[in-house]
């Protein structure tokens, strides 16, 4: 049965993805994370202290509203260190592992539309570079990967945003290369469409509720995170990309 | 259906599910995919949020 084998790989593909990933964000991603929680009061914030500094400085602006919604201070948070550590690497093998059953899904899926059934490295790299363009590029133009505290508009529009980007981009990208009609590269002006259509952004400041000093510092955190971010986007992608297509023959040609 | 990766071997082996066609399986997978996805990057249970907070601003999915 050709799901349980795109499942049972997908956990592969995600585990060692999610793995290398976890290493290359403790190199750079997660340290700018610290930093700027050092900004939301208490010293070495955990994510539920940095909601109750968020809380605070909603008051102060009616404009910074997280649509409704508010995290409460006392929910159960990792510890910093290890358990902290634990938690993301576990979430970034949740998510590389639903990456891969897209992309799994996805490959097996391409194969059939064009009666072929190999795929080499270079297919790999390829399938990389798209799920790049169309889960990192494609949103992050529009809303780019943001330090915590960094004011934002309401969470359900950018996350409606951040969806609707990510399909288009997909859906342009796979009917400009799949496409059989002559036309198939008209499929492409999906990739702008989320662009035209504009992200979500606040009516303030980002980083409103601090100090200018801080707010400068802020800046340029924000500033390294989207290229540390980008980094650790490209190799999770390209580790994908890459696994995946060697799994492919494993997934087509059952050994059971 | 065609299907155009069948060869032999796996015709035999898939016998068991051979009354799942291939696409609702690959759309199967598809959706299991949006889930974890979802699980991980979308979903605003505090606790959820706070477990997979430095994996969301990292990935770039919209967090708090």
């Amino acid at each position: 049965m050709i799901f349980r084998r795109i499942v049972l790989y997908a956990l592969l593909v995600g585990a060692l993805s999610g793995i290398l990933l976890t290493g290359v964000q403790l190199l750079q991603v997660i340290p700018i994370i610290q930093s700027a929680e050092r900004f939301e009061g208490e010293p070495a914030a955990a994510p539920a202290a940095e909601k109750a500094g968020q809380a605070a400085q909603a008051h102060d602006h009616a404009a910074h509203d997280h649509g409704g919604h508010e995290h409460d201070a006392d929910a159960w948070a990792p510890a910093d260190g290890a358990e902290r550590t634990g938690f993301t690497l576990l979430s970034n093998m949740l998510s590389a592992t639903g990456l891969a059953l897209l992309v799994l899904a996805a490959m097996v899926a391409s194969l059939r539309l064009n009666a072929a059934n190999k795929l080499d490295w270079r297919h790999g790299l390829l399938w990389g570079v798209a799920g790049y363009a169309a889960f990192f590029v494609a949103p992050a133009l529009g809303l780019p990967p943001e330090i915590p505290g960094a004011a934002a508009a309401p969470l359900e529009s950018r996350q409606a945003w951040w969806l609707f980007a990510v399909v288009c981009t997909a859906a342009g990208l796979a009917g400009a290369a799949f496409g059989k009609s002559p036309w198939r590269w008209a499929f492409l002006i999906l990739l702008v469409l989320p662009h035209l259509v504009g992200a979500p952004h606040p009516h303030t400041e980002m980083f409103a509720g601090q100090p200018p000093a801080a707010a400068a510092e802020l800046t340029e955190l924000a500033r390294q995170f989207i290229g540390a971010t980008a980094i650790a986007n490209g190799a999770l992608w390209l580790t994908l990309g890459l696994i995946s297509v060697w799994t492919i023959p494993r997934i087509l040609t059952p050994s059971d | 259906m065609a299907n155009h990766n069948s060869t032999t071997a796996n015709m035999q082996a898939t016998t068991a599910s051979a009354t799942i066609s291939t696409p609702v399986q690959l759309a199967t997978a598809f959706l299991l995919g949006m889930v974890f996805l979802f699980g991980a990057g979308f979903v605003q249970t505090s606790a959820v949020h706070n477990a997979a907070h430095d994996v969301r601003h990292s990935l770039a999915f919209p967090c708090h």
